[in-house]
Parts: structure tokens; sequence; C-alpha cells
């Protein structure tokens, strides 16, 4: 019997012709520009991640979840005068000392209502209505970029990566042998299926790049995924497995990764401490297996919002408004904190309760886009983030690193 | 009435859970057959009879604690419990914490044979029963009022919650289940509620004395108001975001809500036996009038917030927050609005009750045009291959969750109080598909009636949904067992038709 690769190297069935990721992408343009978006989902609290301790305000309002890096155990690392990383994010700190990471401070969606669902609608669809679009914003800059291919490291499709343009997802595959068989004779009933003729070809296509499925990120996926590596948790094996995607030739240069488990409202610098590890295993997993595509490469990490700038009464903190997000990645120009900082004095806070938000992420998002994508501002503001005038993409984030480099 | 085969097939796999070998026959009047499933109400006592219930659960969490503690005797810095929250692990060195594992190893372990004995009984029931189209609404109650099990302290709790506030109710009146899940331990627990404590309460109080006297503000302290079950009551559970409340609001019913929580471990100390999984905390209770939604509601401890519950019950918001997810679980994506306002009409009628609105889906010509269908969603296409194949699941109920994992819709672990998705646009994808070509060359190997002429049984299952070329496809199978796998990995067999 044929094994399953045998038989797709061979077969000539239309699909086959499919590829996933066509050479055309950029190679017209001439650039080797990569861009991931990692979303973590349930609000990563600003003031743990970044902590203001320069801030007159900020021993007073946190209490016992302050953090400083003249701590005696568990130091933060620091970064300048008022800011430093919370002390998990040790391999950030080395790419901040090397230009290529900047945290954004006191940033947010234009959306303020502190609903999860509504927020992350917010952050995924690029409008200031959790209903403002059914389709995500990196879908739409993807549709800016003809033959830009995009990846969503999910099971299932998140509303970031949804819209007119044809994106993959990706997760670790079952270990179940198809019958080569089965698969020819399933396609030509799939093709007649308005609905799901375009998905089917290319899950086959897929299958036909052996990269992908047995020495690619699928390899890697299961390596990671080995006993004894559990702690790291699904973060770091999904940035590697893009990473493994996005550091091919003719791999997808756009790509999404989403976590879960930052929603702290209990027993916070616990959780935070395994959650930011996490995170920082996973910027380290994604740079080693990039490669040199790093330095072409930009990745942004966003929440949904920041949180309440006190404590509340189970040592947690709740839904608030302005939070961090982080830009690495060798085509940024790091070593600086972006943000305008608003203070946490107690006339400063939103509403009395939250950090308010000075940079609307949309003005990273663009300014990332315009320069690192070259998306062209007319396009970003009728296309990918309509009615987004009042948020004027962020300078000074993209550049040094890459001369650097 | 139309009993046409396809009004039967949309009665069985889109109304039901997938057809079972020989159901499809058995159906001659398809509203007949759903209508009656509503008025039997939800099975299975004869498969959970042997599980705990919620508070043998929590005593189980209790002892574990318990034991935990024991560990930490002598350690001055213990701290009081917490409800629902790990004690930090203190213990000097490695030896200390290997010998704690040992200890609590029989507690892990029994913990895991009770997860998956909750799963085998229910997939056991979904593959079984012959009241399908109840417990595919039961599914669906289960994910609108989702608790997600990767929160660590709702993990045991997520599956009794169905069973005991979900089933009893599935039938009945909206207003009662709603009651009967933001009372359930799992819900408390897993939205926080169970540590949110009124400011103002005698236990709020007091530790603001306490802070007050220490100067600073601690962590890790009980003593202050948690949101999360009051925002999500309203925005998920009942009127839905769309509904016009502000965040006075969710303030306002947090507050109603305080001091409904859970037995504490200490409770379960020395033989003793709490009385109910739900304990109504007097002393954590914000005192006074609440206003919510323009309406007040008198003091009067846990009466209060049971009264706003009634009250959110039975707005039209709710009402038509409800029969849209209804109509877009059984009808279409994009349901007609005709549909979803005559089923609100209903529900608001009735009195919240679901019998009433159910019996209006089934009534609606809407519901049978022959262009509604749904994607399945990786479950309905594990509990319909379960069907049709009748596997025996007793030995390895593992195998059924991994591959919900593996398909994207892990059991009881949506990862957001939302739950799973209901839009075929979130589901369809190519590594979705592939997978369940993947799961349809493993489950072929497992079909009970292995000697079964494969045409004749692709035709049980699909009925007239089974199109030419996909009988061709089956008939020109090179094995019986290939003929299965043909079925199941087939675009007809994804479809909810």
């Amino acid at each position: 019997m044929l094994t399953r690769r045998q038989f797709l190297a061979n077969a000539a069935f239309g699909a086959a012709s499919l590829m996933i990721w066509p050479k055309l992408t950029f190679a017209a343009t001439g650039s080797d520009a990569r861009f991931l978006f990692v979303l973590l989902r349930g609000g990563l609290d600003g003031l743990e991640s970044v902590p203001p301790y320069g801030d007159p305000g900020y021993q007073a309002i946190r209490g016992g979840l302050a953090l400083s890096p003249s701590a005696a155990a568990q130091p933060a690392h620091k970064l300048d005068d008022v800011f430093a990383l919370h002390p998990s994010f040790d391999y950030a700190a080395q790419l901040y000392a090397q230009g290529q990471f900047i945290p954004v401070v006191a940033s947010a969606p234009p959306y303020w209502g502190r609903s999860h669902f509504q927020a992350q609608n917010c952050v995924e669809n690029g409008t200031a209505r959790p209903d403002g679009a059914q389709t995500g914003w990196l879908n739409r800059c993807i549709a800016c970029m003809p033959g830009m291919d995009g990846l969503a490291c999910a099971a299932v499709m998140p509303l970031t990566m949804r819209g007119t343009v044809k994106v993959e997802t990706w997760s670790p595959p079952l270990p179940t042998e198809v019958n080569p068989i089965l698969l020819q004779r399933l396609q030509p009933l799939y093709a007649a299926d308005a609905r799901l003729a375009a998905p089917f070809a290319r899950a086959v296509a897929q299958q036909n790049d052996s990269t992908m499925s047995e020495a690619g990120p699928g390899m890697l996926a299961q390596q990671a995924s080995k006993p004894g590596n559990k702690k790291t948790g699904g973060l770091p094996l999904m940035m590697a497995a893009a990473a493994g995607f996005m550091g091919k030739a003719d791999g997808p240069r756009i790509a999404f990764v989403e976590d879960d488990g930052w929603d702290t409202h209990a027993n916070e610098a616990a959780i935070v401490v395994r959650k930011i590890a996490e995170l920082d295993a996973g910027l380290k997993a994604f740079h080693l297996s990039v490669g040199q595509a790093w330095n072409h490469t930009i990745v942004i990490v966003a929440t949904e919002f920041g949180r309440t700038a006190h404590i509340n009464g189970t040592g947690g903190t709740d839904h608030g408004t302005g939070g961090s997000m982080f830009l690495a990645g060798g085509a940024v120009r790091g070593g600086h904190v972006a943000g305008d900082w608003p203070g946490i004095g107690a006339r400063e806070l939103y509403q009395d309760r939250d950090v308010h938000a000075t940079t609307d992420f949309r003005s990273v998002f663009k300014g990332i886009l315009a320069i690192h994508l070259g998306v062209p501002e007319s396009l970003l503001e009728s296309r990918v983030f309509p009615g987004s005038a009042t948020a004027k993409p962020l300078e000074n984030l993209v550049g040094s690193g890459r001369t650097a480099a | 009435m139309d009993a046409s085969g396809n009004d039967i097939t949309a009665a069985v796999n889109r109304f039901g859970l997938g057809a079972k070998p020989g159901e499809l026959a058995k159906v001659h009047d398809p509203r007949a057959w759903l209508n009656a499933q509503v008025a039997r109400g939800a099975d299975g006592s004869h498969v959970f009879g042997g599980l705990p219930d919620s508070l043998g659960y929590l005593g189980e969490e209790a002892r574990l604690l318990a034991t935990r503690r024991e560990f930490k005797q002598g350690n001055p810095g213990g701290r009081a419990f917490v409800p629902g929250g790990m004690p930090p692990a203190t213990g000097s060195g490695q030896a200390n914490a290997a010998e704690l594992k040992r200890a609590l190893k029989p507690y892990r372990e029994e913990a895991r044979k009770d997860l998956l004995a909750e799963a085998a009984a229910r997939y056991q029931l979904a593959m079984t029963t012959d009241v399908p189209f109840v417990e595919r609404l039961v599914h669906f109650w289960s994910n609108h009022f989702a608790v997600s099990i990767d929160k660590r302290a709702a993990r045991l709790l997520a599956a009794p919650m169905e069973r005991e506030a979900i089933r009893p109710h599935v039938t009945g009146r909206f207003a009662e289940m709603l009651l009967a899940v933001e009372t359930h331990p799992a819900m408390l627990l897993y939205l926080d509620n169970v540590r949110s404590v009124g400011p103002a309460s005698r236990l709020g109080q007091r530790v603001a004395t306490r802070l007050a006297r220490r100067g600073a503000m601690a962590k890790g302290k009980a003593g202050g108001l948690n949101e999360n079950l009051g925002r999500e009551a309203l925005e998920l559970h009942t009127v839905g975001v769309d509904a016009g409340y502000t965040q006075a609001d969710v303030t306002e019913f947090s507050r109603a809500l305080t001091g409904w929580s859970i037995p504490l471990p200490r409770d379960f100390a020395n033989g003793r036996q709490p009385q109910s999984a739900f304990v109504f905390r007097e002393n954590a209770h914000e005192p006074g009038l609440r206003r919510v939604m323009g309406r007040t509601f008198a003091a009067g401890g846990f009466e209060q917030g049971k009264a706003i519950l009634e009250f959110l019950a039975r707005q039209p918001a709710t009402a038509k927050h409800l029969s849209l997810k209804l109509a877009q679980h059984f009808v279409s994506d994009d349901p007609p609005r005709s549909l979803v306002d005559r089923m609100a009409k209903s529900y608001l009628e009735h009195d919240t009750d679901l019998a009433a609105v159910y019996r209006m889906l089934i009534a609606s010509p809407e519901a049978w045009e022959a262009d509604a269908r749904k994607f399945k969603t990786p479950q309905d296409f594990v509990i319909s291959s379960l069907r049709a194949a009748q596997i025996d699941l007793s030995g390895r109920p593992q195998a059924v969750l991994a591959l919900l994992k593996n398909l994207g819709e892990p059991l009881f672990d949506p990862r957001s109080p939302a739950g799973f998705s209901d839009d075929s646009a979130n589901w369809i994808d190519a590594d979705g598909l592939w997978k369940r070509v993947q799961a349809a060359e493993a489950l072929s190997s497992r079909v009970a009636q292995a000697d079964a002429q494969p045409l004749a049984f692709a035709m049980e299952i699909l009925g007239p949904r089974l199109d030419d070329d996909t009988a061709q496809a089956i008939r020109r199978a090179e094995s019986t067992r290939q003929a299965h796998a043909m079925l199941f990995a087939c675009p007809a067999f994804q479809w909810r038709a």
C-alpha cells in the first residue's frame, strides 16, 4: 500500500497544485517583513507586567502586589527611572537591552466598557464598537497586500483573522494516518459543497507540504508537549509553531497566536508569575525557531484591557481600562518605553479605579503596519481601521533594530 | 403535517443528536416526535446514579485541603482558608514537597477517576438516549451557562452542575434554571462569587477595621466586592450585552449577590456533613436596598438577589436573547427574525416556560425550511458518530475526551464564560476538516455493526441527505471499514441538515 506521503507526492488531483503559501508572496515587493500578533485573553494587569515603580502613587495603591527593582525577593527588571518589567520577564529584559523590545504603557482598545468579550471583539475587529465589524483587522490588513498569506495558530479561527481573505488555522495534528484512497474519493464530494470546498482543498494541500506535518511545527509541537515540558504551557508551543511556519522562505508572513488564563480576579501574584513566564518563554521559543527571519520580524503582544489599580478583596484585580502591550523583534526600534503615562494618583485614575488609557491600540497597530508592512496610510484609514482618524499612527516603533542586527 | 423524509432527517439530525441505526425509520411525525420528548423531559437517572453530587465533590476537595494543611501545621505563617483558593504551598525543601505530593496522590487520583466517570456517563447517555432533542437542549443550556474547567476551583463541579441545575429544568421554567445555576457551587466558584464580600456587611466592616488598624492594604484577605458573577449574569445569562444596563447596575447586582457562597472546608471537618452545597452568608451580605435596571429591590438577604434574578428572567431583553440563541442553534446562523420574535413572545406569555418556547420553535414553518442547517461543532461530530457507530465507551472515555480536545471543543473547557461559539463560520476550516477525516478513520474501526451493509448503513444515518455521489463513493469503498470512514468523513455528515 502506498503511504499517504507517497500518494500525495504522486497524485495528480487538482487540489495538489493549490499551494498553501504561494511563492509570489512578497517576492514581488522584495520585503521580508514578518508580523506576529499575540492576543492574551482575560486582561493582563499593566501595573504588574510593567510596574511604574517610580510613580509616587504606585506603592500605596498596589500594596502587597507592588513590584520594584530594589525588592529583596523577586526584583523587577529596571527599564528606566519610572518603569520596570515583571520579574518573570527575563528574556524580554534581555531583548530590551538589545533594543528589540518596547512596552507600551497605558494603552487600550477604543472600547472602555470592561467586558471581556466586548473588549476582545474591539481588539480583534479593530473598531471602537464590539459589533463595529464582523471581520478582523488583521484579515483586512492581509486583504490590502495582494499575495500575502496569513496563519492563525488556533483550533478555531479567531475573529482577528476572520474576513474575506482565506487564512489558515493550525493546531497540533492527531496521530491517525489517512488512507490516500479515501482522501482521493472525498475530494470530488467536498468540491461539490460550496461552503466546504475551499477549506478541504487547503487541508489536503497542507498535508502535501511535508515540512508542515513531520519535520515542521507539528514535530516541534509534539516535542514541546512531552511530559516534563508541561510547565511552559501552551503559549511557548504555539509561538514556536508559528515561528516554524513563518521562518520558511515561502511561509506565511502574518500570523496570530492566542492564549488565555490572564483573568486574575483572585490570588493574582502567583498567577501572573506563572503566566508572564509562559509569555517570556514564548518570545524566546519564537526567536529561536524563526531563525534569521527574526531580523525582519515584529511581534505585538496585546490584551483586551488592563485591570483595576486597586486590589480587590480577594488578592486580585477586576476588569479595568488602560493596560500594557509589548512589541518585540529584530525590526523593532526598541529599548524605550512607549506611551504617555497618566499617573495613578487619586485624581489621575479613570473613574477612580483604572489606569487611564492614553494610547489607542490602533495607533500602535497603524504605526507598525504602515512602516513595517508598508500598508499605505490611505488603506489603513479606509479599510483596516475605519473610523480611526483620531488614533494617529505611533512613531518611533520600527527601524533601528533591523540595522543593528 | 408534512412528514417528508427531509423533515424526519431534520428532526433526528438537526434537532436531535444524529441518527442511531434504525432511528429514522421509527419517526413518522417529526413534530410529534419532538413534542413528545419535550413532554417527557430529560433522561439520565440510570447513567448518573453512581456519581457523587456537588456536596460530595466539595467534601472531597475539603479533605484534600485538610491533608495539605496538616503539612503546614506548626507553620505560624499559615493563612486562614479562602474559599475556592489554593493555599500557597509552603513546606521546606524538596523532600517535604515530595511527601506532600504522595499524601495528595489518592485525592488527585480520585478526582481524575470522577472526571472520567462523569464524561463516560455523559457521552454514554448522548450515544444511546431516545430523547436526543432534550439531550441536545441540555448541552445547549450547559454551554449557555458555561463553566470552564481551566479554572481549577470549578474543575470537579462543571459536570454535576449540568446534572443538578440544568437537567431538572431543561423543559421547565428558565427562571428556575437561572436560580439553580447562580446558586450552584460551580458557578459561584467559577465567577468568584464565593469570595465576594459586601463592604458594608459585618464581615466587610470587620476586615476594613482590621486593615485600617494595620494601616495598609493587605492582599489575599476576604473583604471586597467581586463583580464577576454580577456582570456575566447580565451580559451572558439573561438580558444580554445590548440591554442598556450600566456599570452601576453591574455593581448593584453584585452587591445583592454578596453572601451567595458554598460550605467552607472546616464545615466538613471531623466527619461533619453540611446540608447543602449552597450557603447564604448573612454576615458577608451587603445590607440595604439595591437598584438594578430601574427597579428597586428591598433589603432581604438571599431573597433580594433571588428577586433580581426573577426580574431579569422575565425581561423582554432576556426573552429575545435566549430565543435568538436557540434559533441560531437549531435553525441557522442567521435565523428569520419572525421566528425569534414568536419564540420570545411565547417565552414571556408563558412566564419563562421553556417547553412553550420549544413547542413554538417546532410549530414554526421557518424551522423546517429546506435551507435550514448548521455545520456540526466538534462535539456534534463526535456524538453523531458515536450514535451511528454505537461504540462501547465503557473502557475508554479518555479517547472521546482527547478527540473533543483535538477537534477544538474540549469538554466543559471553553476558556470563557461565553461558552463555545455556535456560529458555523467559527468551525469551518482546513485544519478542522483534516482532523475530522483523521477521526473518521479512527472511528470507522469501531463501528458496532461491523458486518452492516455499508450503503444501507449510510442511508440509515443520513436518510434522503445521502446524495448520489456520496452513495456511489460508499458503494465503491475497498472495505466495510473504509465505507464507514467515508460516511463519517463525507461533507454530508458534517452538516446538521
